[in-house]
């Protein structure tokens, strides 16, 4: 019991520490100019992915070898995704999902390697990540149908005179999905890493006991990187469910 | 001349017959939704709800600061918010049983 309240004295849980950005080179402030850690892991995401495509394709094999399978795999499972949600003719942008989806996955994952950093912890890669989508999404949809696409937001099977109503109702159901799809991404990622973090403060303290946090940590962490590959996989499908109603925008 | 085109026609369509009845052998058994996808269709609901409230809300309140009309603007669109979010959440749905 003595110990239980000197621990709690000495328990100081510091669980979002870790998603400070400050710089890898050099100290001092943090400029926009500065080689900070997410731009140092963004940076060893691409490394990642160029490594896994290109060394995995190297020999294109007929018969593939287990590396080139995986990443067959990966490609043929993206490709049939945006064929199934957004249609044959969603094809022409599959190189953008793609991109994004693996761009995803290895930050997600990658940032599960203790004392790393996970760019898509933050709300502003995330974000960006989101807006590329939103803005691309919203010109193709112009520049497929015109000022047609605004009949997205024309209800016409509802009678006349909640059509306006509706209409709002749609335009800002129309810019809640960039947020939401921002948020998702970077709201799971930071909330398991934090937990995680707590759990292992806990561990610090708890002397003898501290089995059961580390227990507790190994779980939280399988279940992360669960979470790391649904994450990727809804923020790519959320896209081609974008794309989709871009590209055939009647209800 | 005309026989064989008829024949021909003939053949195509058994041919196409059975292909078609080979395709439907072969096809792959309907995919099940697992209880993960199941959760982050929920997961999806609940973030695209709360989204829109506040969205809804921080919309309310900047028009409301720039009219002056303090607690108007921002009662109405928290309410649309949340009706864009039941909106969209309706529209996942629609997802889930289409599929």
């Amino acid at each position: 019991m003595a110990t239980d309240t000197e621990a709690e004295k000495s328990l100081e849980i510091h669980p979002m520490d870790q998603f400070l950005i400050k710089p890898v080179l050099g100290d001092g402030p943090l400029m926009w100019y500065s080689f900070s850690n997410t731009a140092m892991w963004m940076g060893i995401t691409l490394l990642g992915i160029i490594i896994f495509l290109i060394v995995g394709t190297r020999n294109r094999a007929y018969v593939p070898d287990r590396f080139q399978m995986v990443v067959e795999l990966i490609y043929g499972f993206v490709r049939n995704m945006v064929q199934d949600v957004a249609g044959r003719d969603a094809l022409p942008y599959f190189p953008y999902i793609m991109t994004a989806f693996m761009f995803v996955i290895f930050s997600n994952v990658l940032g599960l390697i203790p004392m790393s950093f996970t760019p898509t912890s933050h709300i502003a890669v995330t974000a960006t990540l989101a807006l590329v989508v939103f803005i691309s999404v919203t010109v193709i949809g112009f520049v497929k149908h015109g000022l047609g696409f605004l009949g997205l937001f024309w209800i016409s099977s509802a009678p006349l005179p909640l059509r306006p109503v509706l209409a709002v109702i749609e335009i800002m159901s129309y810019f809640v999905r960039p947020i939401s799809h921002s948020i998702r991404l970077a709201g799971n990622m930071m909330a398991g890493h934090a937990m995680i973090k707590v759990f292992a403060a806990f561990a610090g303290v708890m002397g003898i006991g501290s089995f059961v946090p580390i227990i507790a940590i190994s779980a939280v962490y399988g279940l992360e990187l669960l979470v790391a590959f649904i994450q990727a996989y809804v923020f790519t499908i959320l896209t081609c469910v974008y794309l989709k109603d871009a590209l055939h925008p009647q209800h | 001349m005309k026989t064989d085109g008829s024949d021909d026609r003939d053949q195509k369509k058994s041919l196409q017959e059975r292909i078609k009845n080979l395709e439907e052998e072969i096809k792959p058994p309907e995919k099940k939704d697992s209880p993960i996808s199941q959760a982050s269709m929920g997961w999806r609901m609940v973030v695209d709800l709360v989204v829109g409230v506040g969205l809804g809300f921080i919309i309310g309140y900047g028009l409301d600061i720039l009219f002056d009309t303090k607690p108007l603007n921002m009662v109405i669109f928290t309410l649309l918010g949340f009706g864009a979010g039941i909106n969209l959440m309706l529209r996942t749905a629609k997802e889930m049983r289409d599929k």
